[in-house]
């Protein structure tokens, strides 16, 4: 019971701070995917370092759980590509959608009925399709650790890649067309 | 372009909350997920009216149900967006201005194109195993190599998507 309290007060947290960013805004992700607006990019990339940060912190307190999904070279491509394509279409990714739904969004509504069909279409097919495109190139639970051989160093690529991006992303994104 | 996220938070400030909100899910839950969520609702109302169907479909059985963390969490979401944005002053639309002006304001394109982009957007996260938050933030943040891989290709496509989507006159729409 303990884990549906905290669970709560976790997506109430989540949900308000995205709302207050603007992320479930549609108009605003609409303007960083035209490269009009660069706020919701560089939004996505800070967290993940400092939450790369505080979860290394945790890490070396020994605290905290982790569960790194595999990566599976079709299936998970193929999948991003078919939620790009949903992102750019509706301008809701899963999570947002579900705090837009709350503050008030109808358009936010049928993404979350879409949603749940195709959340039910893709279990249906599970027993189908994970054999055939997710296992055969599944290279397992991959990461940077995994490449660069030390976690801090690991981290340090996080970093620079991400931080790279930022700043990428403040040059390229709302320059006059 | 504007000059800074106003009427919305900073970015930087808001960054720094959600990260911690994240290091707090790590600490107490482990790493966060939404489109998993939607396996869990829909796996409590199979439950309910078909539960040998449930019971036999491997991607319902790998979830927990409803009365679990992931409920909870995703209900939070919509409870958070809900405080958001009663206490935020600003009119929420039910369809983004750049829509209005390449499709009209007819509400039933916009859900239809909503709609079916909500089916996309849950049909590739469950095959790729996560989402926005799930595969990519959770993942990244890991070191993760799906979370990266998972980020590129969605960010890359949703840009491709949104300029196919939206190209008559993409000039007016900020």
């Amino acid at each position: 019971m303990t884990d549906v309290w905290i669970g709560l007060f976790s997506g109430i947290a989540f949900g308000f701070v995205i709302q207050r960013v603007g992320a479930t805004n549609p108009q605003k992700m609409v303007l960083a995917h035209l490269m009009k607006e660069r706020y919701i990019p560089q939004f996505m990339l800070l967290v993940v370092i400092f939450a790369a940060f505080g979860l290394f912190a945790l890490e070396a307190a020994g605290v905290g759980t982790t569960r790194v999904l595999p990566t599976s070279l079709v299936a998970t491509g193929l999948g991003a590509v078919l939620f790009g394509i949903g992102w750019g279409l509706a301008g809701y990714c899963p999570g947002t959608c579900w705090a837009a739904v709350g503050e008030g969004r109808m358009d936010a509504i049928f993404a979350l009925l879409g949603g749940l069909a195709g959340t039910a279409v893709f279990a249906h097919l599970h027993e189908a399709l994970i054999p055939t495109l997710y296992m055969p190139t599944n290279f397992g639970q991959l990461t940077l650790t995994d490449w660069f051989g030390h976690p801090v160093v690991a981290l340090g690529f996080l970093i620079l890649l991400l931080g790279g991006g930022v700043l990428l992303i403040g040059r390229l994104w709302g320059r006059p067309a | 372009m504007s000059k800074s996220n106003a009427p919305y938070w900073p970015i930087l400030p808001s960054a720094i909350a959600l990260a911690g909100i994240m290091v707090f899910i790590f600490a107490s839950f482990g790493p966060p997920a939404s489109s998993s969520g939607f396996v869990t609702t829909l796996k409590g109302f199979f439950l309910e009216v078909a539960p040998d169907y449930a019971e036999g479909k491997e991607h319902y059985r790998m979830m927990p149900g409803p009365g679990s963390w992931l409920m909870a969490f995703v209900l939070g979401m919509a409870a958070g967006g809900f405080i958001g944005g009663r206490s935020f002053g600003q009119t929420v639309t039910d369809m983004p201005k750049a829509w209005e002006k390449c499709y009209g304001s007819s509400r039933g394109k916009r859900y239809l194109a909503t709609f079916i982009g909500g089916f996309l957007i849950l049909f590739g996260a469950r095959l790729a195993g996560g989402c926005t938050l799930g595969l990519f933030l959770s993942g990244s943040t890991q070191l993760a190599i799906s979370g990266l891989y998972f980020g590129a290709v969605i960010f890359s496509v949703a840009m491709l998507t949104t300029r196919i989507v939206y190209k008559h006159r993409s000039h007016d729409h900020d």
